[in-house]
């Protein structure tokens, strides 16, 4: 593990992006694109009737027109892994399915083209919101240890509350895009994905291809979020690329994509919690449920897996159920369960130590675990105490005076503090890395790996220029590319984790091979003029890493594309990353608006490889969490299905104005057990929990518990 | 032009936008050649701007991209967001609404900031526009772009370009001069990766550095 923090170094990609030279796939313009804009269906649920497309082909530069009649059938069943998406179809299973594609010489020609078809549809009978008539209510699989009834039962206190979290969709600034090619029987496609593999399988699953003549290239990401992972239009461009024989790029408008990507499921938790006279948790229950698409597979069981985890609680019940609508797919959202699943519970925490008049930091101190709870085993790390007192020390906590409402400001605001924990399980994927070091000064590591803004190209880079003597501005990081390297999907915090002890390994494995190579010749200069000083054009090695208890079929799962995480319950230990957040709300006495003056917030993420990014990365948390907390929602149309806010004016998120000062503090403790370079994931622990300090913080400023989000003026009034 | 695309000869020829400056030049060549309407057809030179579908209403529009002065022939219906990814390869400016609602393809006319997927392209006829790629001179950074890399004010990168155009107007105009006006003027462009805290700290800083704020 690394017993030396990293220097702070600037991101690496930071020139390209500011010079606007960053490519995103959108931003390939190769000779002879031809536009694609698909059309979406205006009913719910039902069946195509007629598709008629002659008004389309009439347009001034239409192509063609690409229906269901264009597409192979569905693959059939298998075991392997989940089926890809449909391409298109005349049965309609939600409002806004893409159900045909015009391709046409201009962008202009192909919106044309698509708004001039008018499809006509046999109807049915829907149900699209949790209220709905007709939603499908299906149990879920248990999550339970110790007795929590009994428990509960038995304690000095105890809470019970219900607490509702809205439909989120991740919106990333940049558009999903696909740019596909079709060369000598090939089909490369561009897109901005965190899982090049998996779409590479699954377009040449859904269009019978064989998947060693389909590329994947993920460019640079323009966020995600969760977002991009396998989209339905993938295999549309692609079809619509070999049948024309000539490159087509999609751009799909926002409004579309609200209706097509997944996005964060609306959940309502009902918890029940209490503790013993000395302010210890003795149990909790934790009813779950949520919307899901009617073949959906998003768990509700892990509503539970970082909840059990957060503190040191001897019995809980966790259930849940799904209610299945005629939607499509929900998914992953960054902080993905845990998000909604703190809003509720650091909320709980909160209101027992109020009833059991406690302050909410020294209650949580209390409540520390050294065992995972549900196992007994070692937790590798755990710094969570140290994350609160570092917090309540730099936010001045122990000014608070701690009765609701008793802090104004002087210009009439209602003055709230309040605090909550996060916790995200850390994760880890197999690597298979190629260090290539050359004569002439260039340097290329390919790996598993997608870079969304998070910084891991700078991760990665910051470990090979700390270890290895090379030209550091010609170096070449490899990501997302399935030509460069086995990928696997970048998702659950589990990025830095996996890929930084494969470049230390590659890094030390290098320094060993140019040892063995000079044979203790002394030679000087970097690398480069080493290899050029002994006439070698380069040297390359390679490198396979594991997660925690993976073996050799983990790797080769990372081979054939496949989903291969090591889950942070490890077979010995368990390996969580820690957050507590720190903030005030000031709420104006006439309007009843709720402004953030200031976060200070505080992680545990292991050995901090690259500070900047990490910096940037909970900043982002921090903003995401607030905006958990007080802006986004999707409204969902009862009436027709859909989304009614489909676009960044009415699907509000924060802007520049909306953020006040925040403070970020990284623990930087390497973790002893997890992985050689001692790291753990940060994306998601620095947002979860941010929203339920803010509730909390109302609480305090105003006395009003408010346990739907977004807390708006109205809940204030 | 003939309105059939299955006849109009333009169609399978639209090149590589390679480089800016061989858009720059093609185009130029283009509207030229345009006057020879019949010879045009015949060339074997570069056509790569060529409008690749003819339109019933189509502009000749003559404008100044980067200092470059540009006639081209364009769909009247085309954003100049579009105009400029599209056909001009300069997709520094980026789509993320093509509503006016995210700030992503700011650029400048005549030096004010204005959203370019909100801007039909022909309405930049004679008029100035600045782009990302246009903004520092040479190897030599804006000090608003190295800001941006000091401040670490960005993370995908995708709103960036937007940012930064955005935030060199917000400087000119007299906005930068305290955070909450920074603040309040750089609200139009929105960073969904949440770099909100190195944007302003990038702009204060760069403001200084401008000699003006």
């Amino acid at each position: 593990m690394s017993t030396t923090a990293f220097p702070n170094r600037a991101r690496v990609d930071a020139l390209a992006k500011v010079r606007g030279e960053a490519k995103f796939a959108a931003d390939l313009v190769l000779p002879r694109t031809l536009y694609a804009m698909t059309v979406p269906a205006t009913i719910a649920k039902g069946s195509l009737s007629s598709l008629p497309v002659e008004a389309a082909l009439r347009v001034p530069g239409v192509v063609r027109v690409l229906t269901p009649e264009d597409f192979p059938a569905p693959p059939p069943y298998s075991e392997d892994g989940p089926p890809p998406p449909p391409t298109l179809e005349t049965i309609i299973a939600y409002r806004g399915q893409p159900v045909a594609l015009v391709i046409a010489e201009t962008l202009e020609a192909a919106i044309e083209g698509a708004e001039v078809i008018r499809p006509t549809y046999v109807a049915e009978a829907f149900a699209c919101v949790m209220e709905s008539a007709g939603a499908q209510r299906q149990p879920a699989d248990e999550v339970a240890f110790g007795d929590a009834p009994a428990a509960l039962s038995g304690a000095a206190a105890t809470v019970e509350s219900t607490y509702d979290s809205p439909t989120q969709h991740h919106n990333p600034l940049e558009l999903i895009a696909t740019v596909a090619v079709w060369e000598d029987g090939a089909l490369l496609i561009h897109e901005s994905t965190q899982a090049s593999s998996l779409v590479k399988g699954a377009v040449a699953g859904a269009l019978r291809l064989d998947p060693a003549r389909v590329h994947v290239r993920g460019a640079t990401m323009g966020g995600s979020f969760g977002q991009k992972a396998v989209q339905r239009q993938t295999a549309l461009v692609a079809r619509a690329a070999i049948l024309t024989g000539r490159p087509v790029k999609l751009v799909q408008p926002r409004a579309q994509i609200f209706h097509t990507a997944t996005y964060r499921a609306r959940t309502r938790h009902q918890i029940r919690i209490g503790a013993d006279a000395d302010g210890k948790i003795v149990g909790v229950q934790h009813h779950v449920e949520q919307e899901q698409s009617p073949n959906g597979y998003f768990a509700v069981s892990e509503y539970h897996r970082d909840v059990i985890r957060m503190y040191g609680i001897r019995n809980y019940l966790g259930t849940g159920a799904d209610i299945r609508l005629d939607r499509q797919d929900s998914g992953y959202m960054r902080g993905t369960h845990p998000q909604p699943a703190f809003f509720a519970f650091e909320s709980a925490i909160d209101e027992l130590a109020h009833k059991t008049n406690r302050d909410p930091v020294e209650f949580r101190l209390a409540n520390d675990t050294r065992v995972d709870p549900q196992n007994g085993h070692p937790l590798s790390s755990r710094f969570l105490n140290e994350c609160l007192r570092e917090g309540a020390r730099r936010f001045g906590w122990s000014r608070r005076s701690p009765v609701p409402g008793s802090m104004t400001a002087s210009d009439g605001s209602l003055v709230g503090w309040g605090m909550a924990c996060g916790i995200y399980q850390s994760a880890t994927t197999p690597a298979i890395a190629t260090l290539r070091i050359d004569a002439r000064g260039h340097t290329r590591f390919a790996i598993s790996g997608h870079e969304m803004g998070q910084g891991m190209r700078t991760a990665i880079a910051s470990v090979l220029i700390q270890d290895l003597d090379i030209d550091p501005e010609r170096l070449e990081i490899a990501l997302g590319d399935t030509r460069a390297a086995p990928q696997h999907m970048t998702a659950g915090s589990w990025g830095t984790n996996s890929v930084v002890p494969a470049a230390m390994q590659a890094a030390q494995r290098m320094r060993a091979a140019v040892a063995d190579l000079l044979d203790g010749r002394q030679v000087s200069g970097n690398l480069h003029r080493k290899l050029a000083s002994i006439r070698r054009p380069f040297l390359q090695v390679e490198v396979t890493t594991v997660g925690p208890g993976q073996d050799q079929a983990a790797l080769e799962t990372l081979r054939q594309g496949g989903f291969a995480v090591a889950e942070a319950v490890y077979p010995e230990f368990s390996t969580f990353s820690y957050s507590a957040h720190f903030l005030e709300v000031r709420i104006e006495p006439r309007t009843r608006r709720i402004r953030v003056p200031r976060v200070v917030s505080i992680a545990d993420c292991g050995r901090v490889i690259s500070p900047r990014t990490a910096h940037s990365q909970v900043y982002g948390g921090v903003i995401w969490g607030l905006s958990h907390a007080l802006r986004e929602a999707t409204e969902i149309d009862p009436r027709y299905g859909g989304y009614l806010n489909e676009d960044l004016a009415d699907y509000v998120v924060p802007v520049n104005a909306d953020i006040g000062e925040i403070e970020i503090g990284l623990i930087d403790q390497p973790d002893p057990l997890a992985n050689p370079a001692g790291v753990k994931g940060l994306g998601q622990v620095s947002m979860v929990g941010i929203s339920a300090a803010v509730a909390n913080a109302v609480f305090h400023a105003t006395g009003r518990r408010i346990r739907e989000l977004p807390i708006r003026i109205e809940h204030l009034l | 032009m003939c309105n059939d695309p299955d006849v109009a000869p333009e169609i399978p020829d639209n090149q590589l936008l390679v480089s800016r400056r061989d858009a720059m030049i093609a185009s130029v060549a283009v509207v030229a050649a345009s006057h020879f309407a019949a010879s045009a057809r015949a060339q074997t030179g570069p056509r790569q701007a060529a409008l690749p579908v003819s339109v019933d209403q189509a502009l000749i529009i003559r404008t100044s991209i980067n200092g470059q002065t540009l006639e081209i022939r364009i769909d009247a219906r085309t954003s100049l967001l579009d105009l400029l990814r599209e056909r001009l390869a300069l997709t520094g400016a980026k789509k993320g609404c093509d509503h006016g609602q995210c700030g992503a393809c700011t650029v400048h006319i005549d030096g004010r900031r204005v959203a370019s997927c909100l801007t039909l392209a022909g309405k930049v006829d004679g008029r100035e526009v600045l782009t990302i790629e246009g903004l520092a001179g040479g190897d030599t950074l804006h000090p608003m772009q190295q800001a941006f890399i000091d401040h670490d004010a960005l993370q995908c990168g995708y709103c960036t370009p937007g940012q930064i155009m955005a935030a060199v107007a917000c400087v000119a105009e007299g906005n930068a001069t305290s955070r909450e006006r920074i603040r309040e003027y750089m609200s139009g462009n929105i960073c969904r990766c949440g770099a909100y805290v190195g944007i302003v700290a990038a702009i204060e800083d760069a403001a200084a550095k401008m000699g003006r704020g």
